[in-house]
């Protein structure tokens, strides 16, 4: 399984992606979803962390594009804005797995 | 001179008596006129008007009864040591002076006088105009404009809040996940008690900024927005007014494409105004220095949203500017923090919107497009119309 990282801020994405590493986890980070287009396409194994906040092709889009896959893989979003920003942002149509930052390595290990 | 004319008249044609009468009578401004001793010898309409007071009452009479009592103990004085040095204090230049009406009230005048050598002597002519009206007019001015600082320090109170917050979260994020991972390397690597014991401390302080964050973010986030049904057209008519009236706009060509008649959009009117007034700023701020002043405003509906540009041509926004353009505190213009465009974007994703720019999209410059999304207002839940059911004893 690869854990693909969709995070624009470099900071955060090298992290997650050495805490996953030292987890266990194969992971690969993409600074924004266009970038994450051009990569192979995740397998049904694999799973998405994607930043909602990304410049460009939005995170809730990206979100949207990975669940209208025939084998979706399994989606973990993450965001830094209040419960309340989300709720105005999205609605009801809110991600199944939504992480709040900072990440605690409890509540990302819960998912994976 | 006309000894020449044809017609062989020895007088030269003047105004004549009756042609007078009529001017003075249909002049808006207030006309007297007195002799060296201060006496009224004509009173206009206008002036009746004015003061409250007929021609005939006042004939004859000292132009003091037209002047509150600080001036009229002066007024004497004044024309005596004219008449005495010829040194001129009002007359041909005017000022701002207070009449004083009938019923006792004093209002604001322009006053300009003039002086005529007649057969009967010197006469002062003056010419009063009623500054009541643009008196009004400036107090509004003012008003709009203490109206528009106060926001502006208001807004920029919870910039600062929230940009810090939104700043900040990120590199802790970082901080705390970092922070875990060399917590699980020393705890797999050196089974070491003491190192994975200062780390497990590192992480819980993190954590305590982290917490100190989300409460200054909930202090911040406390105002939500008012949604109200808006019509565009009129709220871009305003932000201009408040820009233009707190700017200096000279030598600016604005144009305002926003049609009438565009569906009105659900949003907190301030908090767009907000964002509106701040890139109209910025775009009159670009164009101040450049050959061509250009700045734009056009509205238009797409899909499910509304697209507000505001255009300028002031030379765009430097490609190496553009990553960062939305970020806080990474502003090029000297004494701003960089929170406008920062704050702007969260007012318009709150909205759930967005705010773009186009380096090269304007005329010649930058071009800035708040995507907004037409009011529904028969959604259900989220109105802010619903009765609030808080009862009792709340926090």
């Amino acid at each position: 399984m690869i854990i693909h990282i969709v995070e624009d801020d470099p900071g955060v994405g090298d992290s997650l992606g050495l805490l996953l590493d030292q987890i266990g986890h194969k992971s690969i980070i993409y600074p924004d979803a266009e970038s994450f287009f051009e990569s192979k396409p995740p397998r049904q194994e694999d799973t998405v962390i994607v930043d909602l906040g990304l410049p460009g092709v939005s995170g809730m889009q990206l979100i949207r594009w990975l669940d209208s896959m025939k084998r979706p893989p399994k989606v973990i979003a993450i965001t830094g804005q209040s419960s309340r920003a989300i709720a105005d942002l999205f609605g009801t149509n809110i991600p199944a797995i939504l992480l709040r930052k900072p990440l605690t390595e409890e509540a990302l290990v819960a998912h994976l | 001179m006309r000894e020449d004319n044809s017609q062989g008249s020895p007088v030269p044609p003047s105004v004549s008596e009756a042609r007078l009468e009529s001017v003075l009578e249909t002049a808006v401004d207030g006309i007297v006129v007195m002799d060296d001793r201060a006496r009224i010898i004509l009173f206009n309409k206008a002036c009746e008007t004015l003061f409250g007071f007929s021609a005939e009452e006042v004939r004859g009479q000292n132009v003091k009864l037209l002047m509150p009592s600080d001036y009229a103990q002066a007024h004497d004085g004044y024309v005596r040591h004219y008449l005495d040095t010829g040194e001129k204090r009002i007359i041909g230049i005017g000022r701002e002076v207070r009449g004083r009406h009938r019923d006792g009230t004093e209002f604001p005048l322009e006053l300009s006088v003039g002086e005529a050598a007649t057969p009967e002597g010197r006469q002062f002519i003056g010419i009063l105009r009623d500054l009541r009206q643009r008196k009004v007019v400036e107090r509004r001015l003012a008003e709009v404009q203490g109206q528009l600082v106060s926001m502006t320090r208001i807004s920029a109170l919870d910039e600062l809040g929230a940009a810090i917050a939104h700043e900040l979260n990120q590199p802790l994020t970082a901080i705390m996940l970092y922070l875990q991972a060399a917590k699980r390397k020393v705890s797999d690597d050196h089974p070491d008690g003491k190192l994975v014991e200062i780390v497990d401390k590192g992480v819980r302080e993190a954590e305590r900024a982290s917490n100190i964050i989300q409460r200054m973010r909930r202090f911040v986030e406390k105002r939500d927005p008012e949604r109200r049904q808006v019509d565009i057209a009129q709220l871009v008519h305003e932000c201009l007014e408040l820009v233009t009236l707190g700017t200096d706009c000279s030598g600016i060509d604005i144009t305002n494409s926003v049609a009438d008649g565009l569906p009105p959009i659900s949003v907190d009117p301030v908090q767009v105004q907000q964002i509106l007034i701040n890139l109209v700023r910025n775009a009159l701020e670009a164009v101040r220095n450049t050959p061509v002043k250009r700045v734009g405003m056009s509205a238009a509906v797409l899909g499910d949203d509304m697209f507000i540009r505001i255009t300028d041509s002031g030379g765009g926004v430097p490609a190496e500017v553009v990553p960062t353009l939305f970020s806080a505190f990474s502003s090029v213009k000297k004494g701003g923090l960089g929170l406008g465009l920062t704050i702007s974007r969260s007012i318009a994703q709150n909205h759930g919107g967005d705010l773009a720019v186009e380096p090269n999209g304007g005329e010649g410059g930058a071009a800035f497009v708040l995507r907004l999304p037409l009011g529904r207002p028969a959604q259900n839940g989220a109105s802010a119309d619903t009765v609030p059911t808080m009862k009792g004893p709340t926090a």
